[in-house]
C-alpha cells in the first residue's frame, strides 16, 4: 500500500521548518553549528558525541593524551593512559571506546589528583578509544588514539571463573603510594573483582565495581572514579595525587552493583633518602 | 555493525522505560497492616501480613471466570529457568517478582513490559538444598527487599533497582541461604523491622530469627530457635532459648537445626510474629535422644524482644524430617482468635494464637503411619516401630532398620501456603499424598557437607494421584472436599470474596475452583509447570491475576520414585497476567 505523496511533502516541509528554527535557536554557539570533524573518522562519532557532551561545545585537543600499546597482547587487558596534565582545571575526565559494546569505560572526578589514570580495560575489537577531559570554562578536550586489536575481550568469561571461588578474594586490595619531588603522590591499586561484563556466553550476569572513592586525612575527597564493565578484571589503576605532607593515611573505597563494598587504607610515608 | 544496533536499542530502551514508569508513592507501614483490605495492591507476601492470601474482589465470579484471558505475559529469560517459586507484589501500577538465581524484577502492569532487572552475582559454592529458587520479596518506602541464595539480604532501590544496602545473613560455605520473602512488621520500640530466617537445616545450621532495621540493614534483635542458644537485642545478649539441655540431651543441641527457612507471618491483632521452624539435625533421630526443642515447632515472637511468646512443637523428636516450617496463618474461629497451620507431619492445627494452646488437630492426608493421632494437647500418639531403626542395633553398625513411613519428608505439605475463606470458612490446603523407605546411618558434623544420617526413597501410595487440593473445615476437622492431582502440588493457593479458588499444577495449568464445591470452572496452560503463588488485584477498575510459571523446587531433585511423573515437564520462566475482557468485565 503506497501512502498518497501530498503527506509525505507536508511532512517534509514540517520537518525542514523544525530544523531551521533549531539552527537558528543555536546560532550564537560555534561550536554547536559546526560539529568538529572526527579526526578518528569514527562512524559512532557523531551519536557518542551527543551522548556523553550534549550540547556543550567540544574541542579536539592534543593536550588530551591517550596511550595504548602498539600490539595488544590480551584484549581483556589493554592498558590504557589517559593523561589531560596539560590542561588546567579539570573537572571530569572520561575515557569511552567508540566500538565496544559497552562504550563508557571510566570517569574521573579528579578533584585533588592530576588529571590521569592509567588502568587496564577490555576491547571486543579494534576501535578508538578516546579521553574527554572537562574544564572549568565547560568546554570538552577530546583527544584519542585508534587501538588496534583482536576481538573477544568483553564476551570472554572472567578468569576468576576457573578458581574455585572467586566470593573469598573479591574486594581484596593491593596498593602502594610514591611521594614525588614535586609534592604530589603517586599511587597504584589493584582490587580483586571479577568484573563481568554480563556479555559473556554462560549467562553470568554483569557484577562489577560502581565506584572507587579516593579518601585523605578527616575523609577529604582526593578523587572519584565511576567505573564500568569494561574495565578489565581485578582493576589496577594508577593516579596521581595532590598530597598534604601531613596525610598519614589514603582511604579507598570500592563499591559494586550488588551493593559489596570494599574498604581499604594505605600509608602514605613521607620519606626522602638523604644525598650521601 | 552489530555493536552500533547494540548501542542504539539500548538507548532507545531507556528512554521508552523512563518516560512510561508509573507515579510510584512509598510503602508505609499502615499499608502492610491493612494490605489484606486494600484489594488495589499486594505488599505483602501471604497477601496480607496474617497469610490468608484471601482477596475482597468479587468482579471476577463463578459465572464470568471462564471468560479470563491473559493480559500480557513477561519472560524471566536469561536461559535460566528453572523453579519460580515467587508471589509477586503491587504497587502503584509496578510489579515486584523475584526469580530463579536470585534475580528480581520491576514490571509495569499496563504493559508487561520490564522496568529494571537486578541479577545477583552467585559465587561458584552455593548450597541451596531445594533448587535455586526464591519465594518473593519485601517492599517498604522505596525499597524492595529479597534474599539471595549465598545468604544476603539485598535492599533495592524499588525505582531504579540499584542496590542501596546489601547484608550478609551468614556463611553460604556453611549451608547457609536465604529464600524466603522478608516480612515487615511494626514496633513500638524500633519502628518498623524486616524480619527474616535461614534456610540450610540439611547442613547442621541452627535455626535464627533476625529483625533488622530497614534502612540500613543493621540486626535489631537475633533469636535462635534451638534450645540453649542465647539471643541479641540491640548489640547485647538477651535470653536464651529455653533451658540448656532440657530436651536435647549431650551437644547436638550446638549443630541442631530448626531452620526458619520459610519466614513467617505477623498478627496485627496479637502484634506477634509467627513462625515455623524446620527439622533438627541430624534426621538420624536416635543421636538426640528428647524433644529437641524448638526444632519441627511454631513459635510466637514478640517483636519489640525477640523473646519466644510461646511455642507449639509439632513433631517432638522428630525422626522423618518432618520439617515443620509451615505457615500459620491467624483466623477467626467463631469468636475465637485462632490460627492454622497444616504440618509436613500430615496433622492439621488449630491453634488458640494468644497463647498457643491446642484447639484441635486432625488428618488432612490419608494413611498417615507414624502416628495414631494426637493427644487432648496436641501431641502425637508415635507409632514407636515407625521410626526408622538405630543404625548401633545393625550388625556392622552402619545401617539401621529401613521402615516406610508416610507422608514422606517432602511433607503431607510443603511450603506452598494454603488459603483461608472469610466466606465459606474453610482452608485450602495443597497436599501430597506419598510414602518413602527411610533407614538412618550415623554421621558426624563437617562444616557444609550435609548433615542427615539417614537414606531414603519417596514413593506414591496411590495409584490415581499424589497430589490433592484440600478443602479443610477448621471448626469440625472435616475434610470437605479434595480435587486430586496426578502430579505433586508444588505451588501456593489463594481464594476470594467471589467463592473461587486459584492454585496451579505441574504440568501448568492455572485454575479456578468453585470454592464451595471444588468444581473446576476454568483452566489456562502457562506452558511450564507452576510452583508459585497466585495474587489478584484491582486497577483502573479491572481485577488482574497474575502467577509465575517454571517448573522445579524440590520434587524433581528429592522426589525418589516420584520424580518419574514429572520428569517429561519442561523448565519455563514466564510471568502470566489475566483480566476479563472488556464485554464480560462490563456485564
Amino acid at each position: 500500500m503506497q501512502r498518497p505523496p501530498h503527506f509525505l511533502i507536508k511532512h517534509i516541509s514540517r520537518l525542514s521548518l523544525f530544523a531551521l528554527v533549531t539552527m537558528m535557536a543555536c546560532a550564537p554557539s560555534p561550536s554547536q553549528a559546526e560539529m568538529p570533524k572526527d579526526p578518528l573518522d569514527s562512524t559512532m562519532w557523531e551519536d557518542l558525541s551527543k551522548r556523553f557532551f550534549g550540547t556543550a561545545p567540544i574541542v579536539f585537543d592534543d593536550k588530551v593524551r591517550v596511550v595504548v600499546p602498539s600490539l595488544v597482547e590480551n584484549q581483556a587487558q589493554v592498558p590504557v593512559t589517559a593523561d589531560a596534565r596539560a590542561l588546567r582545571d579539570v573537572k571530569k575526565l572520561i575515557v569511552f571506546a567508540d566500538l565496544n559494546p559497552i562504550t563508557h569505560v571510566l570517569t574521573l572526578s579528579p578533584r585533588k589528583a592530576k588529571p590521569y589514570i592509567s588502568f587496564r580495560m577490555k576491547v571486543e575489537q579494534a576501535t578508538p578509544v578516546r579521553a574527554a577531559a572537562l574544564t572549568g570554562d565547560g568546554v570538552w578536550h577530546v583527544g584519542g588514539v585508534f587501538l588496534d586489536a583482536a576481538g573477544g575481550g568483553c564476551s570472554a568469561p572472567a578468569m576468576a571463573r576457573k578458581m574455585a571461588d572467586w566470593s573469598e578474594t573479591v574486594g581484596q586490595t593491593q596498593a602502594k603510594l610514591w611521594r614525588e619531588l614535586d609534592g604530589s603522590a603517586r599511587v597504584r591499586l589493584k582490587v580483586r573483582h571479577p568484573m563481568d561484563t554480563g556479555l559473556a556466553t554462560d549467562n553470568t550476569p554483569a557484577y562489577f565495581i560502581e565506584t572507587l572513592k579516593v579518601r585523605g586525612s578527616e575523609g577529604k575527597a582526593l578523587a572519584d572514579i565511576e567505573m564500568f564493565e569494561p574495565v578489565s578484571e581485578d582493576p589496577t589503576l594508577t593516579l596521581m595525587l595532590r598530597l598534604p605532607a601531613s596525610t598519614i593515611n589514603v582511604e579507598l573505597e570500592a563499591r559494586d552493583n550488588n551493593g559489596g563494598l570494599f574498604q581499604s587504607s594505605v600509608p602514605a610515608p613521607w620519606r626522602q633518602s638523604q644525598a650521601q | 555493525m552489530k555493536t552500533w544496533k547494540w548501542v542504539a536499542s539500548a538507548s532507545a530502551v531507556a528512554l521508552t522505560a523512563a518516560l512510561t514508569v508509573p507515579a510510584q508513592a512509598d510503602v508505609s507501614i499502615d499499608d502492610i497492616v491493612n494490605d489484606a483490605a486494600t484489594a488495589g495492591d499486594i505488599v505483602s507476601n501471604g497477601i496480607g501480613p496474617q497469610g490468608q492470601r484471601y482477596s475482597t474482589l468479587t468482579k471476577i465470579n463463578k459465572d464470568n471466570v471462564s471468560s479470563l484471558v491473559p493480559a500480557w505475559a513477561m519472560s524471566l529469560g536469561g536461559e535460566k529457568m528453572r523453579g519460580q517459586e515467587t508471589q509477586p507484589l503491587v504497587k502503584d501500577g509496578v510489579m515486584y517478582i523475584t526469580g530463579s538465581y536470585s534475580r528480581a524484577w520491576a514490571i509495569d502492569v499496563s504493559t508487561g513490559r520490564e522496568i529494571w532487572q537486578y541479577d545477583h552475582r552467585l559465587p561458584e559454592g552455593i548450597l541451596p538444598c531445594c533448587d535455586v529458587i526464591n519465594r518473593g520479596g519485601a517492599l517498604f518506602g522505596d525499597k524492595f527487599i529479597f534474599g539471595t541464595l549465598d545468604a544476603k539480604l539485598v535492599a533495592l532501590n524499588a525505582k531504579t533497582g540499584k542496590v542501596v544496602w546489601s547484608k550478609k545473613i551468614d556463611d553460604f560455605k556453611a549451608g547457609f541461604s536465604s529464600t524466603a520473602a522478608p516480612l515487615i512488621v511494626p514496633s513500638k520500640a524500633h519502628g518498623p523491622i524486616l524480619v527474616t530466617g535461614v534456610s540450610g537445616g540439611e547442613f547442621g545450621i541452627v535455626g535464627r530469627v533476625e529483625a533488622r532495621k530497614i534502612d540500613t540493614g543493621d540486626i535489631v534483635w537475633s533469636r535462635p530457635t534451638i534450645e540453649g542458644h542465647v539471643g541479641s537485642l540491640n548489640g547485647k545478649p538477651s535470653t536464651m532459648t529455653g533451658k540448656k539441655n532440657e530436651t536435647w540431651k549431650g551437644d547436638l543441641w550446638k549443630t541442631g537445626g530448626g531452620a526458619t527457612w520459610l519466614g513467617g507471618t505477623y498478627d496485627p491483632d496479637t502484634k506477634l510474629i509467627f513462625i515455623g521452624t524446620g527439622n533438627p539435625g541430624p534426621w538420624n533421630s536416635h543421636m538426640r535422644p528428647g524433644d529437641n526443642r524448638w526444632s519441627c515447632s511454631r513459635l510466637a515472637i514478640d517483636p519489640e524482644t525477640g523473646n519466644i511468646k510461646w511455642g507449639f512443637q509439632t513433631t517432638p523428636h522428630d525422626g522423618w524430617d518432618y520439617d515443620g516450617v509451615n505457615e500459620v496463618v491467624s483466623f477467626d474461629l467463631n469468636g475465637t482468635k485462632a490460627a492454622a497451620t497444616a504440618d509436613r507431619n500430615g496433622f492439621f492445627y488449630v491453634l488458640n494464637r494468644e497463647n498457643g494452646k491446642f484447639i484441635r488437630g486432625f488428618p488432612f492426608v490419608s494413611k498417615i503411619s507414624w502416628a495414631s493421632g494426637l493427644d487432648k494437647n496436641g501431641r502425637p500418639k508415635f507409632n514407636k516401630d515407625n521410626y526408622p531403626g538405630n543404625p548401633k542395633d545393625s550388625k556392622d553398625g552402619k545401617k539401621g532398620k529401613a521402615v516406610f513411613a508416610v507422608p514422606s519428608f517432602l511433607g503431607g505439605k510443603n511450603w506452598m501456603p494454603m488459603a483461608y475463606n472469610q466466606g465459606t470458612k474453610l482452608f485450602y490446603v495443597p497436599s501430597n499424598e506419598w510414602g518413602m523407605d527411610i533407614h538412618n546411618e550415623p554421621v558426624t558434623y563437617k562444616k557444609g557437607a550435609a548433615y542427615l544420617g539417614a537414606g531414603f526413597t519417596i514413593k506414591p501410595i496411590f495409584d490415581d494421584h499424589i497430589g490433592a487440593l484440600k478443602a479443610v473445615d477448621p471448626a469440625s476437622g472435616k475434610v470437605v472436599w479434595s480435587v486430586k492431582s496426578k502430579t505433586p502440588l508444588w505451588g501456593g493457593v489463594m481464594t476470594t470474596a467471589a467463592g473461587l479458588v486459584f492454585y496451579g499444577t505441574p504440568e501448568g495449568d492455572f485454575k479456578a475452583l468453585d470454592a464451595t464445591s471444588g468444581k473446576e470452572l476454568w483452566s489456562f496452560n502457562t506452558g511450564s509447570g507452576i510452583v508459585g503463588s497466585p495474587i489478584t488485584w484491582e486497577q483502573d477498575g479491572q481485577q488482574y491475576l497474575t502467577i509465575v510459571s517454571g517448573w522445579g523446587g524440590a520434587v524433581p531433585l528429592w522426589g525418589g520414585e516420584v520424580a518419574k511423573t514429572v520428569a517429561h515437564l519442561n523448565q519455563g520462566g514466564m510471568v502470566w497476567t489475566f483480566k476479563l475482557p472488556k464485554t464480560v468485565a462490563a456485564n
